[in-house]
């Protein structure tokens, strides 16, 4: 069909191998992306096209409602952005310390069964976060695994799917501090609910995650360790560096672009829960596991609130570009210099 | 503490991964268990691994009395269909952007990793809107065609293409084969193990996948695994806890990701550092 | 870098083009929504052609029969009408109907409830029907619930009330008679107190204002009347204060805490000794666990009397129905007095016209006590936006046994206010 024609002229044929991809991906993700802006800045019912003569442009009400609005739907808002946060802050840093342990332990060239671990530690994140999700709710029922492994150690598990008492106000309490009333609000929140915690029920979906992530993030740590393995590691041996400080000096240095892609792709996942709360709570107990990408779905597909709906979207995808840029510009800096020695090191 | 016997780290390292990996396996093994209890056993006995009195009542309920092997049949067509559909269509696109010369070949680039950062789940509401103006809502072309092409598929196989020698296929084109043949019957199969690595995702996130099948059907006909064990889980179609019907449910959609991992296990454990890198 | 931008906007103005072009080729999938508040917007007297397309039905089915009920009905309509029609069980009945509304091709006929109501009547999904049946027919205070600005939208097809179900096995076995049924707030205190046992509550709710309401309207209070809100009266904090010394002391505990979806659960289970609950907890009892004996008795009276919470459903009507006429003699042979006497028979409701009141009684003299409800039965506030706030109180509710009851009442206030404008 395309006859040689020099090897600089494959102008037909270069755009007819991406055209499926570009239709799909335009189709798929730069419209709806374009229509969803129109939404959210539209009284659109959901009834009919959003583009109908009846629909109106209303600017930015969506989005003040949700930011200033000082009612239910800023709360809620706010409510979801105080929980996805904590599920952020706790997820991150755990999976990604977790999964570097992992695949440091399961890289020692003395460890026999390797691939027993590594397949133990990566199956959860194979399967899907529907299955995962049903078999946390037995494990954390009332009645479930987790509170009968916990009543072997004399503790009385919490009814965790059910209990909506955020963790640092239980701690908080137990040291007799009062709940505080008043104060300013934060997105219709009170300073005392921000210091809240996840709630026991989030927590539970954060073990989940760190269960289910870790195996993905440590085959990405393996597979640096293992580009890095032989000289490196064999030359701080002959210096006679011990094991924490040989991880310490020379393993994180080494993983160092590795661990900016996990953390970047922690972030990106964190901020997108939504299959977990759609299996399993639904955004309660006492919406304390409601996610912004959950509240989103919520108001546009439950409650005909299909301008807001589209406006979290939209504040949803700015806070994941924001996070993305702020920890690529980061790692950025702080790589140029690590590689450089390391790349002489190991060239060496 | 590099002076500590040798032996001693070693039997405590074991001893920690072991425990570890219990704690990582022992769920699974739990939820296949549950499944052949019966109700009251699976409340008051969680942790046995052997059922007291066993039943497959459970299996017999999804599979006599529900829509279960219906939702099997369409999550299996979805995802054999995606799966084919991407690993064709990427390839495709990830030569041309590799190797082929084409005016607007860096736009397509820019753009490709454009959307790559776009995050799924903000686009249920807009990705619904879109299917349904396409008039493909509710249809199994609308839970199809959006998924066909995955931008880091692309980049996958884009990396792959760049990364092998040009030479053999100049040679090719020299002898006169046209663009599409030398893609087809040369580089392609030199392709093999990108290929794979994009059959397991693709495999693995189309079958799954969620939300993308909440926004685009509606009748009970087009439902899929995941969005039916999810309705199973979250009560809408039952009454009660059920936990041995909802594990068993769960097990079930389990198995051919299992299989998938299990067949390609090596491959998985060896490449999927590259995938996610690109 | 900058040439790429350029080149970039330039991709991208391709396909805003696109996108526009879409829309206008997309667009004549969809109605415009209808400019006022004229039925269809067509303006034709009755709006109701019949045309030779299918019906779908879509309804939120509480389990097997009763879905099986309404399929062999509908079949049955559409024997002798000979216009096709599929009943559709619902996975997730407002996001199906909210999906099907802005696809311009939702079911024909459907479940509404009165929480979705308000906001379909709001934006035109809506096809009013009420001037084209008999609306005497049915109880006034179901009719009110789908009523908005004097126009009755859709025929109520069944309701209930929430009454106290007892176990009888351990209603005996804690030395209780007949004569012991609760009628005040004191004597429920009593018999809640002698029933708890170790391994037993004495009542079991689920955490949610559609229960635990009952207990504020015995007070006499209502969360909005006449329109105002009222949620932090001092009727309803003495209701809800009332219900939290219970929590308290132990006789009463929530579903969640009990481990169970809702108070048929609970109950059945054999976890909790009495539950709140409307007649649908026959069915589920009949179904799920029948080895466990129990009587229907009317709610205490409070400090105002009695009172209890009804609920009802209707049969929606689309307006972008394409056979209209059709659906409505389908929703005419559904509410039908005998039809609404085999549903009662199938998944044990009560039906919504007067006219089989005495005979339902008869029928089933157990549970007497449902019906007896309607009589002082308040409905719950519904109407766009009242939703979401009854969603938060719901939220809030599942702290209640440690919550602040004035203030979480005020917060709801500030929320109804709002709301109701």
């Amino acid at each position: 069909m395309f006859k040689r024609s020099g090897i600089r002229n494959d102008t037909t044929a270069g755009w007819l191998f991406v055209s499926p991809v570009l239709v799909i991906l335009g189709l798929f993700l730069f419209i709806p992306v374009i229509m969803a802006a129109w939404v959210s800045v539209s009284d659109w019912s959901g009834r009919g096209s959003p583009f109908s003569a009846g629909v109106n442009f209303i600017g930015a009400k969506n989005f003040s409602d949700l930011l200033v609005g000082q009612g239910l739907t800023q709360q809620d808002f706010g409510t979801a952005m105080r929980n996805n946060v904590y599920y952020v802050l706790l997820v991150v840093p755990l999976q990604t310390a977790l999964s570097l342990w992992l695949a440091v332990m399961v890289n020692q060239a003395a460890l026999k069964g390797k691939g027993f671990f590594r397949t133990a530690f990566y199956f959860p994140s194979v399967t899907s976060s529907v299955a995962i999700t049903v078999l946390w709710l037995f494990l954390f029922s009332a009645t479930g695994v987790v509170n009968k492994v916990l009543s072997y150690f004399s503790l009385n598990g919490p009814n965790w799917f059910q209990d909506p008492r955020g963790v640092l106000h239980i701690i908080l309490q137990s040291f007799g501090v009062q709940p505080a009333t008043g104060g300013a609000r934060i997105l219709g929140i009170s300073g005392w609910e921000w210091f809240a915690g996840p709630s026991v029920a989030m927590s539970a979906f954060i073990i989940m995650a760190i269960f289910t992530t870790s195996g993905t993030f440590m085959l990405l740590f393996l597979a640096a360790l293992q580009q890095l393995d032989g000289e490196v590691s064999e030359a701080a041996s002959m210096d006679g560096a011990g094991a924490w400080s040989k991880f310490w000096f020379v393993t994180l240095p080494m993983v160092r672009p590795t661990l900016f892609t996990v953390i970047t792709l922690g972030l990106i996942g964190t901020w997108q829960v939504f299959d977990q709360i759609y299996t399993g709570t639904q955004g309660g107990p006492s919406k304390t596991t409601l996610t912004p990408a959950y509240l989103s779905y919520q108001a546009a597909f439950q409650d005909q609130q299909w301008g807001q709906g589209s406006a979290i979207a939209f504040i949803l995808f700015a806070i994941i570009v924001v996070m993305t840029i702020i920890q690529r510009s980061v790692s950025r800096e702080r790589d140029v210099k690590p590689i450089k020695a390391a790349k002489k090191e190991v060239g060496s | 503490m590099r002076k500590r016997p040798v032996g001693f780290t070693l039997v405590a390292v074991y001893v920690l991964l072991i425990v570890l990996a219990v704690i990582y396996i022992f769920p699974f093994l739990v939820q296949v268990a549950t499944s052949f209890k019966t109700e009251p056993e699976a409340a008051s006995n969680p942790l046995a691994l052997i059922p007291t009195t066993w039943t497959t009542a459970a299996y017999k309920t999804l599979f006599a009395n529900s829509d279960f092997p219906l939702w099997f049949r369409n999550s299996f067509i979805v995802t054999v269909v995606v799966t084919l559909g991407r690993v064709f269509f990427n390839s495709l696109a990830g030569y041309a952007l590799a190797r082929l010369q084409f005016r607007g070949r860096g736009v397509v680039n820019a753009l490709v990793i454009a959307v790559m950062a776009v995050p799924g789940v903000v686009l249920l509401i807009p990705k619904f809107l879109v299917i349904n103006q396409l008039g493909i809502y509710d249809s199994f072309a609308g839970m199809i065609i959006p998924l066909l092409a995955d931008a880091a598929g692309v980049f996958i196989m884009k990396n792959f293409f760049e990364s092998i020698p040009a030479s053999v296929e100049e040679q090719a084109r020299i002898d006169g084969a046209g663009t599409f043949r030398t893609f087809w019957s040369i580089v392609l199969p030199m392709a093999t193990p990108a290929l794979m690595t994009l059959v397991i995702l693709s495999f693995q996130g189309s079958w799954n996948e969620l939300n993308h099948f909440i926004v685009s059907t509606q009748s009970p006909s087009l439902t899929t695994l995941t969005k039916g064990v999810a309705q199973l889980a979250s009560g809408q179609l039952s009454q009660g806890t059920q936990y041995p019907l909802k594990l068993a449910a769960a097990a079930l959609m389990t198995v051919p990701v299992a299989i998938v991992f299990f067949i390609f296990q090596r491959r998985i454990m060896n490449t999927t550092s590259g995938a996610v890198k690109g | 870098m900058t040439s790429i931008t350029r080149r970039h906007f330039l991709g991208f103005g391709g396909l805003a083009v696109a996108a526009v072009g879409l829309s206008a080729c997309g667009g004549s999938g969809f109605n415009e929504p209808a400019a006022t508040g004229s039925p269809d917007g067509s303006g034709s007297p009755t709006g109701f052609e019949t045309t030779e397309s299918k019906i779908t039905v879509l309804i939120g089915s509480s389990g097997a029969a009763e879905t099986k009920a309404v399929t062999d009905a509908v079949a049955a309509w559409s024997k002798d009408s000979g216009v096709q029609s599929q009943v559709l069980p619902a996975n997730n009945l407002d996001q199906q109907l909210s999906q099907g509304f802005a696809s311009g091709n939702p079911s024909d006929v459907f479940y509404l409830t009165t929480e979705a109501f308000g906001g379909y009547a709001a934006n035109n999904s809506l096809q009013p029907y009420g001037d084209q049946i008999d609306a005497a027919s049915f109880y006034e205070a179901l009719v009110a619930a789908f009523t908005v600005d004097d126009v009755f939208y859709a025929a109520p097809k069944d309701f209930s009330t929430l009454a106290l179900i007892i176990n009888k096995k351990s209603w005996a076995a804690a030395g209780l008679t007949d004569a012991d049924v609760p009628t005040t707030w004191e004597e429920f205190s009593t018999v809640a107190e002698k029933l708890t046992t170790a391994t037993q509550v004495g009542l079991g709710t689920s955490p949610e204002y559609q229960r635990l309401g009952v207990w504020m309207a015995q007070a006499g209070g209502e969360l909005v009347t006449d329109g105002k809100a009222t949620a932090n009266s001092q009727a309803c904090v003495d209701g809800l204060t009332h219900i939290q010394e219970l929590l308290k002391k132990g006789t009463v505990k929530l579903t969640t805490d009990l481990g169970a979806g809702w108070g048929g659960e609970a109950f059945g289970k054999e976890l909790c000794a009495m539950t709140i609950e409307g007649n649908w907890i026959i069915g589920a009892l009949q179904s799920d666990y029948p080895s466990v004996e129990y009587l229907v008795a009317e709610l205490p009276a409070g400090p105002s009397g009695q009172g209890t919470l009804q609920f009802t459903n209707a049969w929606g009507l689309a307006t972008d129905s394409k056979n209209k006429g059709a659906s409505l003699e389908l929703i005419k042979a559904l509410t039908a007095p005998e039809q609404q006497m085999a549903f009662a028979a199938a998944f044990g409701v009560m039906p919504s016209v007067k006219a089989t009141g005495e005979e339902w009684k008869a029928k089933y003299p157990e549970q007497a006590a449902f019906l007896a409800g309607a009589d002082y039965a308040k409905n719950p506030p519904a109407g766009k936006g009242i939703t979401a706030v009854i969603s938060d109180l719901n939220a809030k509710l599942e702290g209640i046994k440690t919550a602040d009851v004035k203030a979480l009442l005020d917060e709801v206030q500030t929320n109804l206010e709002a709301a109701l404008g």
